[in-house]
């Protein structure tokens, strides 16, 4: 009984596994395709591999500075997002006051509405600060997400720590302001990591927000791909070189921080 | 000198009331014991003597010095919690070690103090390890040791000892004890544990309610328990208390009469302890008979349960229980010193009489 589970089970993931990886290794091998044999009517699985796209979309179409912004957006964003947020994530666990848990849920709100309704009003709202089509923009509107994320998340943490470790950290000597920098930061820091990572990861893979409000020189990697659409024909040997260069950070952090991940979407986040 | 509270209470928000005007003035490098039953306000005193709680009102001196309103690191204390509190991302060098560096303590001396403190509790074994990696005796003896090794003034205990086994507890209870002679510093120790009180303090505040009952030595507060509720709560088995009246020079409870001398006439609750009856075979001229209900064997002594018309009383002593079937006839005499007496409306401790009294 428990082998044939067992069996069931496994042939579970692999069916997963298979459509969740398809996609992506399709996309892995155009990159290194001809443009003759990306649009073979049937796929093709032996080719001679051509390293032509990734120099052309980076070097000579000038891509390469998209990814800079991309870094700086998401580098931002999370910073900004981790700096606001934790503190208040520290007192939503520890301290009680009027209307607490409305205010808590929210947060949660901000991120029920459709982003197409908020992109346009903060569109205009840019637009007359005179900050479009700068990172900047983005920074602040990816930050509206990651912040609510940021104080969901470690809020559990934080209520994970008992509070006597406070009190021992304040009877050890530390102010208010020591204690949670010097003893709750560090001794939070597996959660901090995983919210830091899944901040970037959603700011990375942000399109809409970033498509809305930069068209020139603060595009982030996402928002360059629809460039390559062009009328005479998709370049999809330069989409895939491109999907694939932003793609890699998010695998290499995910592979990082994997385990802390996991615990902080579900035990971390559910326990409020 | 010494610490002083004057008048302090706590109410917390949802309205209530923890601490009630609480006085109580002890000397530096005494032991001493807040005791009470849960929700006596012991453990609100003990943080808001460290400043872990904002009092409501009053305030607290030590050495003539107004701590109310500091901060917790300008107070000298430390503190031992009940669930240790260490941190669990440090070695146990770096635990003990940590108020020193808060503190900046010059680094060679952070060194000697870690080690003689870690010497002293006899945890030097265990310098590297993680707090995951001890035992609960282990991280305990941490924790004493972080809170006594940048030599504070006055120690705070919340009820250090309730989440260890029963055989670690006398242990560590023993320890503590030589670790306050050696060091000399003021210990203040929240516990609901009577004995645990009884064999540290040299002190022991009883509280009740939010307020202080009694402040004594160990002794007096066995001996001279200064109301009904003291009494009931020092001692194991709890002290047998009888509500009657006194009429006539005799005490009536029940269908129990004993001759009493000198006392005011009306109601009244007579106190004596189960291990001050004392227990005769055979009837003599100051014995009062009872019928055995149920006899318990507490090694070496045996608790006799017995009743008389409608009169519960627990006595205890060294009978064979084996020797005794239910229902067999007891005989139990009440000294005249060891007799207790309480107003039957405040429970207050009345005057002995005839200046008659031990300890």
């Amino acid at each position: 009984m428990s082998r044939a589970w067992r069996g069931a089970a496994l042939a579970a993931v692999l069916a997963i596994l298979v459509v969740a990886l398809t996609p992506y290794l399709w996309i892995f091998l155009t990159s290194f395709k001809s443009r003759l044999d990306a649009l073979a009517d049937t796929p093709v699985w032996l080719f001679t591999p051509t390293l032509e796209h990734y120099p052309t979309v980076f070097l000579d179409k000038g891509y390469l500075p998209l990814v800079w912004n991309s870094v700086l957006v998401a580098s931002s964003t999370t910073l900004l997002s981790l700096v606001i947020g934790v503190p208040a994530a520290y007192v939503f666990a520890r301290h009680d006051f009027a209307a607490k848990e409305d205010l808590f849920f929210f947060f949660l709100t901000t991120r029920m509405a459709p982003p197409i309704s908020v992109v346009v009003p903060m569109f205009l709202l840019f637009s007359a600060l005179g900050i479009t089509d700068r990172p900047l923009a983005v920074i602040l509107a990816h930050s509206t997400f990651n912040l609510s994320l940021v104080v969901w998340m470690m809020r559990g943490f934080f209520a994970d720590i008992p509070r006597e470790i406070d009190e021992a950290a304040m009877m050890d000597g530390h102010s208010r302001a020591g204690m949670f920098l010097k003893v709750l930061v560090p001794l939070s820091a597996p959660g901090l990591a995983a919210t830091a990572v899944l901040c970037f990861i959603l700011s990375w893979n942000e399109f809409l927000y970033a498509f809305v409000l930069v068209a020139f020189e603060g595009r982030t990697l996402t928002v360059g791909i629809p460039g390559l659409v062009t009328p005479h024909g998709t370049l999809w040997g330069q989409v895939a070189a491109v999907a694939v260069v932003a793609t890699l950070p998010i695998i290499v952090f995910t592979f990082l921080v994997q385990r802390h991940l996991v615990r902080g979407l579900t035990f971390g986040a559910v326990k409020g | 000198m010494g610490v002083r509270f004057e008048a302090v209470s706590k109410v917390f928000p949802d309205g209530t009331v923890a601490l009630d005007r609480l006085d109580l003035t002890f000397e530096t490098g005494e032991f001493v014991v807040l005791l009470g039953p849960s929700g006596s306000g012991k453990t609100t005193a003990c943080r808001i003597l460290a400043g872990l709680e904002e009092a409501s009102g009053g305030r607290i001196t030590v050495d003539g010095r107004d701590i109310t309103g500091l901060p917790p690191r300008e107070r000298g204390m430390s503190m031992v919690f009940q669930n240790y509190a260490l941190y669990a991302h440090k070695s146990v060098y770096d635990n003990i070690a940590y108020p020193l560096r808060v503190r900046k303590t010059p680094k060679g001396e952070i060194d000697r103090m870690v080690r003689a403190m870690a010497a002293l509790l006899q945890i030097d074994e265990l310098l590297a390890r993680r707090p995951a990696q001890l035992s609960g005796g282990q991280a305990q003896r941490v924790a004493v040791a972080r809170a006594l090794v940048w030599q504070p003034d006055i120690c705070l205990m919340d009820e250090p000892l309730s989440n260890l086994d029963a055989l670690l507890r006398l242990h560590t209870r023993t320890e503590l004890k030589r670790l306050h002679g050696e060091l000399g510093k003021t210990f203040v120790f929240v516990t609901h544990d009577q004995e645990e009180a009884m064999t540290l303090g040299t002190r022991i505040a009883v509280l009740n309610e939010g307020k202080l009952i009694q402040f004594d030595t160990p002794k007096r507060v066995y001996h001279q328990p200064r109301t009904r509720f003291v009494a009931e709560f020092i001692g194991r088995p709890a002290m047998n208390t009888l509500e009657g009246e006194i009429a006539g020079n005799r005490f009536r409870a029940g269908g129990l009469e004993l001759p009493v001398a000198g006392r005011a006439e009306g109601p009244v609750v007579f106190g004596i302890r189960p291990e001050h009856l004392v227990i005769r075979e055979s009837p003599t001229a100051h014995s009062i008979a009872f019928e055995l209900d149920v006899a318990e064997l507490v090694e070496p002594d045996t608790l006799l349960f017995v009743r008389k018309d409608g009169v519960a009383l627990v006595a205890r002593g060294k009978l064979d229980p084996d020797r005794l079937s239910k229902g067999a006839a007891v005989h139990l005499e009440f000294p005249e010193d060891q007799r207790h007496f309480f107003d039957a409306e405040t429970g207050e401790r009345q005057g002995e009489h005839q200046g008659k009294h031990t300890s």
